[in-house]
């Protein structure tokens, strides 16, 4: 049941691409991640001038050779990374027919985002969350987790209203220590709360991705005739000519999404624009490395 | 000014209006349903959206209801009206009917008709409708009622001259039914006339709402016309008798008449009195034409030409001849035997161009009688086994005997020689004074069967008839007077009384002419094919192999197919010669000839009321249409709806 949602061919062809956090970590265990503690990576790094402490052994006597002075030689170690996948679960993300709903894409892309990263050897959290109901899987590392976290995928069903605020705190609170975040969602609420949700991330230094899923519908708004649309969390009814309004609405949602990316900009997070008509290898890759 | 409808019904048509404010309700509470996640920015967008649209809809809302509105109002023909005095200058509805019978063809009184239909045209005032209809029907479209004057003024260039006339009472009263839905409220006809006496029925023919023109402006009409034309045969020649009639108060002085058959022509010249007619023979040698074969008769022409010509078939059938034999001739004629029979047949012979030959017994025993078409024998004493024989193939050959009986008549003699043809057996004489009885028998008419009672038999042969003999008039006593057998293609009759008035009354009573001319006619029209007919008479048309291949030439060299299964002709309205014509071949012809009462001018006296003084004083609705701007309106609104949903759906 559980690989119903883990797509496996796009894990497979993602197989050579590393998900690196553009800032380093303190990982205990060795990774691919840059780590704050230099000198115990081969990785040549910089060279400083000696001072009291330093370790004998770090001096380049090459460089003292050439310059008469001398000059510690700094090292990168590359340690492993703690993931938070936080995975919308509010009733907006079951929109779309049968399994083609924004829920069932944000699971597939989270799935597959987990088996990578367990695979590169990071540890990986799950979170999933609506506005009164959070579900969280505390991080762990091994490719055997991958079961848990589709297990627990597979339960998410669409339900609440989006509130980004409380899982955020809960993670955050759940991940002191270095971590990324991964964010999938629709981010149908308010900006300012995306905004201060996002700043509450970084201020702990952390590294957070977007991943903005989108049914068409909502991007296109292909319909025809007057249709009495109700809000999926709201239920809040609206009667429109679908001809007359389409051009405004298209604008408004663009608007939003612009709007998004810059705030994603501004506090130093990738945004990922993942309408679910597009492939989760192309979503993933935007914020993979080769 | 008010306004109101020419065509009020279509007004139920505003019912449709409900169709589109239906619709904007619909559309109001939708029909779909869908749940959507982003709603808060179909809200927004929607913001000043769903005033502007709210605006769209009931904009368009009212111009589609006013687009229906304006397309019933349209149909209901709006006008507006005021209510006016009647003046000269006072909206009517006028009929205009054009005399254009026959005798308008007289000098140029149809001409001046038609300059008189359009002037009526040209002097209705504003607002006002006219039809325009001929007097004389014909295949032309139905009258209408029109506002458009160069409408009218065409219909009226395409009313022809008729050869016929009507029943103008009638005709006059259906025309002003048609005004009927004319809105004006003065509702004229107008007849533009010679006022020629034929088609009235009535001539106290005088309605409050008709105006008579007399184009003829009063004066009098001379016309003169070749009213008939008789065909003889006399000692191989045929005779054509012409009559021509001068419908003046002058007299006529030396008119030429022209006849011509085949390409003879014999021209006579005719002097007529005042309202008088003359005939005179014209003398054609049966050797120099082929029969059978056609002519004319024409006259000098006067200012009414149509009627100065006459057209004939000459056929076998102008051969009808009739023989009376008399038994008992005496020198004074009024004495003899066939006195009255003669003066009866000469007196239907005017009417079918018979010819009537009279001889006595010792001469019929000579005569060959295959000539003859119908042969009256009256107290015939002497009968040979070889005139035995001769009446026999007489009769078979479909010739008609009609034997009287008489004093010199041997009822033994009649038995065994003419055994073979006649209805039964000659008894012995009876003297009874009888009145007769009509048989029951389709023959005669109700009229004859009531007035043969007049009827008085002093003394009758009593009669056996044979089981397939009619008796057709028997006496009180239930004694047969008429019997009547058919033998071979003709027939026998017998009166078991005299011809003459020795035995009985009849021959001076009403009865006789009427049953004279019964025997005569079934005779006539068994043996005759009808070759000459008036305009607007239908002719029966004698098919030899298939209607289909049919057809009749007019005058005019126009061909009417036969319609399947109905060999009946009736577009004779052309004076002339008709060819029939079978595959190709000409069968026959037929002559059709005006009716010559419409030769005579005499006028009736119809007074020509000026105008309705009656609605002089009142006030009459003067209407105007505007359904026009209406029509407009809708071509607006219609570029104004496209525009509109253009200019919102950006």
């Amino acid at each position: 049941m559980s690989n119903s949602i883990l797509d496996i061919e796009t894990a497979l062809r993602l197989k050579g691409f590393y998900f690196r956090t553009p800032s380093k970590v303190k990982g205990y265990k060795a990774g691919i991640h840059k780590s704050y503690y230099n000198g115990i990576s081969p990785d040549f790094l910089d060279h400083k001038e000696y001072n009291k402490g330093d370790e004998l052994k770090q001096i380049d006597w090459r460089l003292y050779g050439r310059h008469d002075r001398l000059y510690v030689k700094k090292f990168e170690d590359e340690v492993n990374m703690r993931w938070c996948i936080l995975i919308d679960k509010s009733a907006s993300m079951g929109y779309g027919d049968n399994k083609s709903t924004k829920l069932n894409y944000a699971k597939k892309l989270s799935a597959t985002l987990a088996y990578l990263l367990l695979k590169q050897g990071d540890s990986v959290g799950l979170l999933g969350f609506s506005e009164n109901d959070v579900e969280f899987i505390p991080p762990r590392s091994g490719s055997s987790f991958i079961t848990t976290i589709l297990d627990r995928l597979e339960s998410f069903k669409p339900s609440g209203t989006t509130g980004i605020k409380e899982p955020i705190l809960k993670a955050l609170e759940a991940y002191s220590s270095e971590a990324s975040f991964v964010i999938v969602s629709d981010f149908l609420i308010e900006l300012e709360a995306i905004e201060e949700s996002l700043k509450l991330i970084r201020h702990s230094r952390k590294e957070v991705s977007l991943f903005h899923v989108l049914h068409p519908d909502e991007i296109d708004f292909d319909f025809r005739g007057s249709v009495e649309f109700q809000d999926m969390e709201t239920n809040v009814k609206v009667i429109v000519d679908t001809g007359s309004i389409r051009h405004t609405y298209q604008k408004r949602i663009g608007e939003f999404i612009e709007r998004l990316k810059l705030i994603c900009h501004e506090n130093e997070t990738r945004y990922v624009f993942s309408p679910i008509n597009k492939s989760i290898e192309n979503s993933l890759i935007q914020i993979a490395d080769k | 000014m008010n306004l109101s409808f020419l065509s009020p019904l279509f007004l139920i048509g505003l019912g449709a209006l409900a169709l589109p404010i239906i619709a904007h309700l619909i559309s109001r509470k939708s029909g779909v349903k869908k749940s959507f996640p982003a709603v808060k920015f179909l809200i927004s967008s929607q913001g000043d959206l769903a005033t502007r649209s709210k605006i769209k809809d009931i904009i368009l809302l009212i111009l589609r209801g006013l687009i229906l509105v304006l397309i019933v109002l349209v149909f209901a023909k709006p006008a507006v009206f005021s209510f006016s005095t009647v003046q000269e200058n006072t909206p009517k509805s006028l009929a205009i009917v054009i005399d254009n019978s026959l005798s308008m063809g007289y000098d140029d009184n149809f001409s001046r008709a038609l300059r008189k239909a359009q002037d009526l045209i040209d002097s209705l005032p504003e607002g006002s409708f006219a039809l325009i209809s001929p007097l004389v029907p014909n295949n032309e479209q139905e009258p209408f009622l029109s506002q458009d004057k160069t409408q009218l003024k065409k219909v009226i260039k395409g009313i022809k001259l008729s050869y016929s006339f009507t029943e103008n009472d009638k005709r006059i009263e259906d025309i002003y039914s048609k005004l009927q839905n004319a809105p004006n409220e003065k509702k004229t006809v107008a007849l533009i006339t010679d006022l020629q006496k034929n088609g009235w029925e009535n001539e106290e023919f005088l309605r409050s709402w008709l105006e008579v023109i007399d184009v003829s402006e009063g004066q009098e009409a001379s016309n003169h016309a070749v009213s008939r034309t008789q065909l003889k045969y006399e000692n191989g020649s045929i005779i054509i008798e012409a009559t021509v009639s001068n419908f003046s108060s002058d007299s006529v002085q030396e008119l030429l008449t022209r006849t011509r058959l085949g390409d003879e022509e014999i021209r006579e010249f005719f002097d007529i009195g005042p309202e008088d007619k003359s005939a005179k023979k014209f003398n054609f040698s049966m050797d120099k034409r082929e029969t059978p074969s056609y002519g004319s008769v024409e006259t000098s022409h006067d200012k009414l030409k149509s009627d100065d010509v006459r057209h004939f078939i000459i056929n076998d059938q102008d051969h009808f001849k009739i023989l009376i034999v008399d038994g008992d001739p005496r020198e004074d004629s009024r004495l003899s035997e066939t006195y009255f029979l003669a003066r009866a047949l000469e007196t239907i012979s005017e009417l079918s161009d018979t010819n009537i030959s009279i001889i006595d017994n010792d001469s019929f025993l000579d005569e060959d009688l295959s000539v003859y078409s119908l042969i009256f024998l009256a107290n015939i004493g002497e009968i040979t086994p070889r005139i035995a024989k001769e009446l026999e193939e007489f009769a078979n050959n479909g010739g008609t005997t009609v034997i009287f009986l008489g004093n010199r008549v041997r009822a033994g003699s009649y038995n065994t020689l003419l055994k073979n043809i006649l209805p039964g057996e000659l008894q012995n004489l009876q003297e009874n004074r009888l009145s007769l009885l009509p048989e029951d028998s389709d023959i005669f008419s109700k009229d004859i069967n009531e007035k043969v009672e007049q009827v008085n038999i002093e003394k009758l042969f009593n009669f056996a008839p044979y089981p397939d003999s009619n008796i057709l008039i028997s006496t009180t006593n239930n004694k047969p007077f008429l019997v009547k057998k058919d033998h071979g293609n003709g027939s026998v009759f017998i009166f078991t009384s005299t011809a003459d008035a020795s035995w009985n009354n009849f021959p001076i009573t009403p009865v006789f002419l009427p049953v004279i001319k019964k025997i005569h006619d079934l005779t006539y029209f068994a043996k005759s094919k009808r070759r000459n007919y008036l305009i607007d008479e239908t002719v029966n048309i004698e098919i030899l192999q298939d209607t289909e291949s049919t057809i009749v030439i007019d005058p005019s060299g126009q061909e009417f197919k036969l319609s399947f299964g109905a060999p009946e002709f009736d577009n004779t309205q052309l004076p002339g010669i008709y060819s029939v014509e079978e595959k190709g071949e000409n069968t026959y012809k037929f002559a059709v000839n005006i009716d010559p009462k419409e030769s005579n001018l005499e006028k009736i006296s119809i007074p020509t009321i000026e105008s309705n003084t009656a609605q002089k004083g009142g006030l009459v609705k003067v209407f105007k249409e505007i359904w026009r701007y209406f029509l407009w309106g809708v071509v607006a609104l219609f570029v104004s709806e496209a525009a509109f949903r253009a200019i919102f759906s950006q």
